[in-house]
């Protein structure tokens, strides 16, 4: 019930985040062809045995860079804290959230070498967004479930979240960041500390 | 007949001792925002929690992922194959949940894949049901079943070894224990020895099934304590609705 109730009030602060006047709706064939092509594309560069490790980094990077609505999934994670902080510290979040995103997911899918992806049975869709899902499978590894979120962003298809297994990546980063963020006296510069820091690692 | 006392149980009075002792303090009730992310965080032990956390990972860098590594070396059909025998072992606390649950057709399945792979899977050696039949494992447990009765999580529990949980799901945990047929299995060094290396392969298997996920979060995590705990919570939610089945599915406590 409780859990329910969460997710609800997740859904409904995201609504409430994202929503704008002129937010069209997503269809969920046009979302998982995004999907398809987006995957692909992802899936030939880490398979790409002509590539340095460093170079299919690269590679992967600038097809996130494309796919995903970095600046929708950015605000989204900052949550409550997007509006107390002030716009120079909204600018420098933004840059540092992007090159971290990047760096991770990048980092993550790089790894997964001889990786194969399947569009899953279900296809749903909520008010401004759809869910696409799909199974990710590696050699010597279990096939786990990957969901992609998608909406429209300027017109296209962009990607606003990741949820592997059930688990949404943007909530857990928003409860993460808000955790650095309390424990830092409230102040959102406490987040870009350790933003910076990670990032010079 | 009765067996010692577990060491989750005494986990568990350690966290209960912890709650009472280390408890954060909630946010004032003018900053509206900040009590409903308290609350839905449900995290009131949290210092405890952490100091348990940091406690955990301690122990982890120092033996459970080096072993981890090391298990890896093995081929993965034989990793396969532990986690296959151990699912088969799991079946009677599964099928008990399933059917608490009102789910007749997963139990059906559990109970369907028990025989199969008892049989011609030679004890649960080969996951027969899955590769020939294309019926795959599920798990359940009765932390579980007790969400499905409207039973709230209860504060968030954060324990070394076992890793994060919540009071409904560490009393589960402890009903599960006691309905596995080893723990009535009489008594003697060999019951003993047969639950040891049962309960240390769980935990390797458990651990290998998280494996990159832990190093992704240790690498990557501003907060690794922060993202466990909602991770933990999120992956949960889909266990109890039973969106968590695409084959070969960890024990999730």
């Amino acid at each position: 019930m409780l859990l329910l109730n969460r997710r609800d009030f997740a859904v409904l602060s995201l609504g409430l985040l994202c929503t704008s006047p002129s937010q069209a709706q997503m269809d969920t064939a046009r979302a998982a062809g995004f999907i398809q092509a987006a995957g692909d594309e992802l899936v030939a560069a880490i398979n790409n045995p002509g590539l340095s490790p460093a170079a299919r980094q690269e590679r992967v990077a600038s097809i996130l860079r494309r796919s995903v609505d970095i600046e929708t999934v950015g605000r989204f994670v900052l949550g409550r804290f997007w509006r107390i902080a002030t716009p120079a510290e909204q600018q420098d979040y933004l840059r540092l959230f992007e090159a971290s995103l990047i760096r991770n997911l990048a980092g993550r899918f790089g790894e997964y070498q001889g990786v194969r992806f399947a569009l899953g049975r279900t296809q749903s869709r909520t008010e401004d967004d759809a869910l696409v899902s799909t199974v990710v499978t590696r050699p010597n590894s279990n096939p786990f479930n990957l969901d992609w979120r998608v909406a429209e962003s300027g017109g296209q298809p962009k990607i606003v979240d990741l949820i592997a297994e059930g688990t949404s990546l943007r909530l857990t980063q928003r409860s993460e960041y808000a955790s650095v963020i309390q424990r830092g006296g409230g102040q959102v510069a406490a987040l870009l500390t350790a933003m910076r820091a990670q990032a010079a690692r | 007949m009765q067996r010692p006392l577990p060491a989750i149980y005494l986990c568990a009075i350690a966290a209960l001792v912890g709650l009472l002792a280390g408890c954060a303090t909630p946010p004032p009730a003018s900053d509206p925002e900040a009590l409903a992310e308290y609350r839905a965080t449900n995290d009131p032990a949290e210092p405890f929690n952490r100091a348990m956390f940091d406690v955990h990972q301690a122990i982890d860098g120092a033996i459970l992922r080096p072993l981890n590594g090391a298990y890896r070396w093995l081929p993965a059909p034989v990793r396969h194959s532990v986690s296959s025998v151990l699912n088969n072992l799991r079946t009677p606390v599964v099928l008990l949940n399933d059917m608490l649950q009102g789910e007749p057709v997963r139990a059906g399945d559990t109970l369907g894949r028990f025989v199969i792979n008892t049989t011609l899977g030679l004890g649960g050696i080969f996951d027969v049901a899955e590769s020939r039949f294309g019926v795959p494992v599920h798990y359940e447990d009765f932390g579980q079943t007790l969400a499905t009765f409207g039973v709230a999580e209860g504060p968030f529990l954060f324990l070394p070894i076992l890793g994060p949980s919540n009071l409904r799901d560490l009393a589960g945990l402890g009903v599960d224990t006691a309905a596995q047929p080893l723990t009535w299995f009489g008594q003697g060094l060999a019951v003993d020895l047969l639950a040891g290396v049962r309960g240390g392969a769980s935990m390797l298997d458990t651990r290998d099934y998280y494996f990159d996920f832990i190093d992704d979060i240790n690498r990557t995590s501003l907060d690794p304590y922060a993202a466990m705990r909602n991770a933990r919570r999120q992956a949960r939610a889909a266990a109890i609705a039973n969106r968590d089945a695409v084959g070969h599915q960890p024990p999730s406590r």
